[in-house]
């Protein structure tokens, strides 16, 4: 009979899976409670102005319109924002992209929330502008924020390292005995989860307002809505059903000041607002897009000597995660390699483009897509194979990273190479390549990667675990973090399993309630079943020392040690006597019955000190690593890519589900190889050409091939069971493996994306 | 209009606007939120329904496309008593993590397992072309059908 | 059947329509949806014509025997349209009034020289699909008239059924360069009859008889398709948009043709390969 125990290391069925598959679970979309109204967001529509006056008047006297909100309405601030506070609620003075919002309308029903939306006329004057990052930097540049103090530089930060130098042909640099050089540029991509940004508000009898949002962070939403709104945050609940995708869009509040503003003015009545797939394009965030400029060099033994770069992240019209993305893609930037002399330089920009913010990756996929041509151009040069010149300079424990701090946790990375190095599509690829038929060239590529975990230093990686014993003898979990499709509600429950050696029948977890679950962080920067699990595990031993003792009194056992937690009841070894947990739970008092805890993840105990004017979140002290290596067929007459295999090697620490570890990196891969070969998003004058899914082209099942994913198992003392999280590495491979395998199929050097059927016929023909 | 059709197995009549779209017929009106809508524009394929047990987008439809059909939802896919097939390899072969596309893809795979019944794999990620998958990669939820079509031959 | 409502617009699937009307696009405050008329459904096979009716679905019209059996190059243009959904849901008939340069059926139903079929209250007539299409999104259907069924001779004598589209991904996307071919070749390899289509590189399909006689006589070879693709440069008319770029669909569109070297084995010493008999390129 199957092992019913969800245990540490197996495969165990996903707890959520059941109602999803069956459409019973709801969503925030599913929620439509009664005598509810629509809310609808009117949008500046340009990208830059200043905003003269906003006529509500016709769309008021539409029959069906509850009623128009502009920013007079808004009490407190007016100003949202994850980290740094410059976006309105509802503009007041300004536009600063063409998503900005300008009114909010509440309407009877759908219909007339599109006539209404359509009656509000807004006299905006247009100002200049500003769209790409020179003319962002120009001194007379347009200012997108005046009273920012920096011109339009929200951020400006160096890393330096041993003889880093402050520009190009000092230091370190000129040592090198070759050097290489490349500009680099990545486009905006879109998160397109399938359920976009929504949610339902309203205020209950005693002036709390009640949100059911789809978010990354129902925690962090009190803390936003109440800053931007002058509440207290207790004075706000936020309720997170399983969200519907997020990859970082639904961090940072999305309609949650929106839904809470409109909700202060129903009157009691239930307020729902469900961004389109175009509004969503329109207004939802975005990867930064950035360019990268690299100089490598190396010695003629093949070390890594010294790496000087420029980062330039566009993070659009207010800063969101801007400046966090910047510091990621920096600390990065040299990726999992021993350069003793670094200079990296990023900025992080204001334009008049859409809103960029937390994408899957978070400015490391960017960097290291640049890092890892830089890999590939430098090996070249230099003669070496490329898979041995990355082994030559491959980090491990104990090395300094290029940002300067000792690794002092699990690095396998060496490993990940050695299991390329090693693997038949490594040791064949010359065969296949020669196979190429009429009208194809092959090519093969690698690419390594890094990738953090957790907040980082400077910011409190913490979750509070909240563990009971029900009445009823059942263990409950109350997670402050969502699952947004990462499986951390799986994987806490097997760690529940595995510590109270509980059936999954006997076991469940609910998803995050401001009212229930405690604050435990984002669903984030690969750290929800980290920091969560850890707190998790402490409270799942407390518990089970109160059930032991409560059994033991029960019993009238003398000593705890002969007993043992087993499915539904206590055991006492010796005489086989036991005790069903209801029995017991049944005897204790409600707080007895819950088990708190909190774990704060480690951080680094260094900072170079050219991080001493970082922000909070920089350096960090664990990674996961991996190496990727890919097949590609280009053809010949349309350019067009296909990718023939593909596989992973991570370092995951200990897997403690092998069958969710791999979803993790297959999903991240997919997201990889769209920006890779198909996404981006079109800009005109901060005006979004393709905002739907007909121009947009996310992979389809034909567009993306049967993926290997091995791993290296380290041991990551710190983590739950030795683990580390890996949501996010995935994503950073397939850009740099496949341009470096076209570069091996046909010569074309890539220094942009997406690599489209277009943009390689024109490299084949030059 | 009076329209009559057969819902999950239930007949059902009602007086409804021709041009009500059949998402918002299913999930407002008939409470039936497993249907989802992603894009709006039939180019997820989040909102397939099955209609005379062919896959269809439902945000593409409107009500008066209804009149006397056979219409099944996520709903109404298992008997009740036991999941249907695809429904339990998603679960067993780890094919779901957010799940919003999952009704959609079960639906179109559903009813071509049915008529394809030993498909090779490039032939399950044709059937499944026009729904979108943001978390997956699809690939498990291949090695879900493929598993899925075997076990339905057996039945 | 417009009766009471003289300016209602019809359609039939809705993959178009409705977006549209969802996008703006369209104005219309009655629609009729066609999905239902039998009479305008179905295949049939009259002798040497195959009847479509325009508001079959492209995934019923997939299915037919007939269809796959005699003219399998419409066959490959609709198993790439769309997906199996909008398949279940768009008709031929709908593809050919949207009119879009892209439209996948179009390249093979005009080597096909299909007839259209179009009926009023005032009765039947007939157009050839290459004369009914005026450019994007323009037909010559007038008011209160409907397209019911498409006609086209089974193409007895060619072996060769060839389509290929180009687009940025593998389902769900629009056609950035298409070509539909016919050929038929002697027991020597030797060109005897060719008809070529190009689809999203002008404002309609385009044909040319300039291409079709470089080719007639000829050996099909690589030589003898370079010498077309020559020829052929200057009939493409794309447009530059956000998918693509006028002169990628050029370059490509005249790259096409060189597909169809495949259908002979690719070394010297001509012979049809033994599955060309109907045969389509795998995996393009």
């Amino acid at each position: 009979m199957k092992n019913q125990i969800p245990q540490i290391g197996s495969s165990f069925p996903r707890n959520d899976a059941a109602a999803k598959v069956i459409g019973a679970e709801k969503y925030a979309t599913d929620y439509y409670p009664g005598n509810l109204l629509w809310a609808g967001v009117k949008r500046a529509g340009m990208p830059h102005g200043r905003i003269k006056q906003i006529d509500i008047s016709d769309a008021r006297k539409i029959p069906g319109v509850y009623a128009v909100l502009t920013r007079k309405d808004v009490p407190g601030t007016n100003r949202q924002g994850p980290v740094h506070k410059d976006q309105p609620v509802l503009a007041g003075k300004k536009v600063r992209h063409c998503g900005d919002p300008i009114a909010l309308v509440l309407c009877e029903n759908r219909d007339t929330l599109e006539k209404a939306l359509s009656q509000i006329r807004a006299d905006i004057d247009p100002l200049p502008g500003v769209f790409d990052m020179d003319a962002a930097l120009q001194k007379n540049s347009p200012l997108i924020h005046e009273e920012h103090g920096n011109g339009n530089i929200l951020s400006n930060l160096v890393i330096e390292q041993g003889k880093g130098g402050k520009g190009k042909g000092e230091k370190g640099i000129d040592e090198c005995d070759f050097t290489a050089q490349e500009f680099f540029q990545v486009p905006m991509q879109e998160h397109a989860f399938l359920e976009t940004e929504n949610g339902v508000a309203w205020q209950d009898p005693g002036g709390r307002i009640v949100i059911v949002a789809s978010t990354q962070a129902p925690h962090e939403d009190q803390d936003e809505v109440s800053y931007a709104l002058g509440m207290k945050p207790d004075q706000i609940r936020v309720i997170s059903p399983y969200p519907g995708g997020g990859f970082g869009g639904k961090e940072g509040a999305t309609v949650q000041c929106l839904l809470a503003l409109a909700a202060l003015h129903s009157q009691g009545r239930p307020v729902k607002m469900w961004w389109s797939r175009e509004e969503s394009f329109a207004a939802g965030y975005k990867r930064h897009p950035a360019r990268l400029h690299y100089w490598l060099g190396a010695m003629k033994d093949g070390t890594l000597h010294a790496l000087h770069c420029r980062l330039y992240y566009d993070t659009g019209a207010y800063a969101h995660f801007g400046e966090e993305v910047m510091t990621a893609g920096m600390e990065h930037a040299g990726g999992p390699y021993r350069i003793p002399n670094t200079f990296v330089q990023g900025w992080c920009i204001y334009t008049n483009n859409p809103i960029s913010g937390a994408m899957r990756g978070f400015g490391v996929t960017q960097a290291n897509f640049a890092m890892e041509r830089m890999m590939d151009i430098l090996a070249s040069k230099l003669g070496i194979d490329p898979l041995k010149f990355r082994l030559k300079n491959a980090l491990t424990r104990g090395d300094k990273n290029p940002a300067g701090i000792t690794l002092t946790h699990s690095t396998g990375i060496r490993d990940c190479f050695e299991q390329i190095r090693h693997h038949p599509l490594w040791i064949n690829r010359e065969k296949w390549k020669s196979r190429a038929g009429l009208f194809k060239q092959r090519g093969t590529g690698i690419a390594g990667m890094l990738h953090s975990a957790g907040y980082g230093k400077g910011l409190p990686d913490g979750a509070i675990a909240k563990a009971e014993i029900t009445k009823h003898g059942c263990i409950r979990i109350y997670s402050g973090i969502p699952d947004m499709g990462q499986g951390n509600a799986a994987t806490l429950l097997q760690i529940a399993g595995e510590e109270l050696c509980q059936e999954a029948s006997g076991m469940e977890l609910i998803q995050p309630d401001t009212d229930k679950t405690l604050p435990s962080g984002s669903s984030s920067a690969c750290r929800t079943t980290y920091t969560y699990g850890n707190a998790l595990i402490k409270s799942c031993r407390d518990l089970k020392k109160r059930l032991i003792h409560r059994a033991a009194l029960i019993m009238l056992a003398d000593s705890e040690d002969g007993l043992a937690l087993v499915p539904g009841k206590v055991r006492h070894l010796l005489t086989g006597e036991e005790v069903s947990l209801k029995v017991i739970a049944g005897m204790m008092q409600a707080a007895e019955r819950i088990s708190v805890c909190n774990y704060l993840m480690p951080v680094a105990k260094d900072m170079p000190d050219t991080g001493k004017d970082f922000p909070p979140g920089f350096p960090h002290i664990l990674f996961s690593y991996a190496a990727h290596l890919v097949y590609v067929e280009i053809d010949e007459l349309t350019g067009c890519i296909e990718i023939k295999k593909y596989l992973a090697v991570t370092d995951a620490g200990r897997i403690l589900n092998p069958q969710i570890y791999e979803q993790q990196i297959h999903g991240a891969v997919a997201q990889g190889i769209g920006y890779a070969l198909t996404e981006e998003l079109l800009l005109e004058k901060g005006q979004i050409l393709n905002p739907n899914f007909a121009d947009y082209y996310i992979p389809c099942a034909l567009d993306i091939p049967d993926m290997d994913s091995l791993s290296v198992e380290t041991t990551e003392h710190s983590g739950p069971y030795g683990m580390k999280g890996i949501g996010q590495i995935g994503i950073d491979g397939p850009l740099p493996a496949m341009t470096n395998a076209v570069k091996d199929a046909c010569g074309a050097e890539i220094s942009q994306a997406p690599i489209t059927g277009q943009y390689i016929l024109n490299k084949l023909q030059q | 209009m009076l329209i009559s059709f057969c819902l999950n197995g239930e007949l059902k009549k009602l007086n409804i606007s021709p041009d009500r779209r059949v998402t918002d017929l299913l999930r407002e009106d008939f409470g039936l939120t497993g249907t989802k809508e992603g894009c709006g524009t039939g180019e997820c394929g989040a909102c397939t329904i099955l209609a005379d047990g062919e896959p269809r987008l439902s945000c593409l439809m409107l009500a008066a496309q209804l009149e006397g059909k056979k219409i099944v939802t996520i709903e109404g896919l298992s008997d009740g008593q036991k999941l249907h097939p695809v429904q339990q390899a998603f679960i067993d072969y780890g094919a779901v993590q957010c799940g919003f596309c999952s009704p959609g893809m079960i639906l179109s795979a559903a009813a071509f397992l049915r008529q394809t019944p030993e498909p090779s794999r490039d032939q399950i990620r044709e059937s499944i072309s026009g729904n979108l998958c943001r978390c997956t990669g699809y690939q498990k939820i291949v090695d879900a059908l493929e598993a899925a079509a075997k076990i339905m031959q057996e039945e | 059947m417009w009766g009471s409502y003289p300016n209602a617009q019809v359609y039939a699937g809705g993959t178009d329509f409705l977006v549209q009307l969802r996008n703006r696009k369209r104005d219309a405050s009655v629609i009729i949806c066609m999905e239902r008329l039998e009479a305008f459904k179905g295949v049939q096979q009259q002798q040497n014509m195959i009847r479509i009716g325009a508001c079959t679905t492209l995934s019923h019209v997939l299915k037919e025997p007939v269809i796959r059996k005699h003219i399998p190059v419409l066959a490959t243009a609709i198993r790439r349209l769309g997906s199996p959904l909008i398949r279940n849901m768009a008709t031929i008939g709908g593809n050919i009034c949207t009119a879009s340069p892209a439209g996948d059926t179009l390249p093979p139903l005009y080597i096909l020289d299909a007839v259209l079929e179009i009926c009023s209250e005032q009765g039947i007539r007939h157009i050839a699909l290459k004369d009914f299409i005026h450019g994007p999104g323009q037909t010559a259907l007038m008011k209160n008239e409907i397209l019911s069924c498409i006609n086209v001779k089974i193409p007895q004598e060619y072996q060769i059924h060839h389509f290929e589209k180009v687009g940025k991904r593998k389902a769900m996307t629009c056609s950035v360069a298409s070509l539909a071919g016919l050929l038929k070749l002697d027991h020597k390899g030797v060109i005897k009859g060719v008809r070529l289509a190009w689809g999203a590189v002008g404002p309609r399909v385009l044909m040319s008889e300039k291409v079709e006689r470089s080719l007639k006589g000829m050996q099909l070879s690589a030589e003898s398709l370079e010498n077309a693709v020559q020829q052929g440069t200057e009939i493409f008319s794309p447009i530059d948009d956000i998918r693509a770029s006028a002169d990628y669909r050029r370059k490509i569109a005249g790259n096409l043709m060189r597909r169809l070297v495949r259908h002979v084995q690719p070394d010297a010493g001509y012979q049809i390969r033994p599955d060309t008999r109907i045969r389509q390129p795998e995996n393009i």
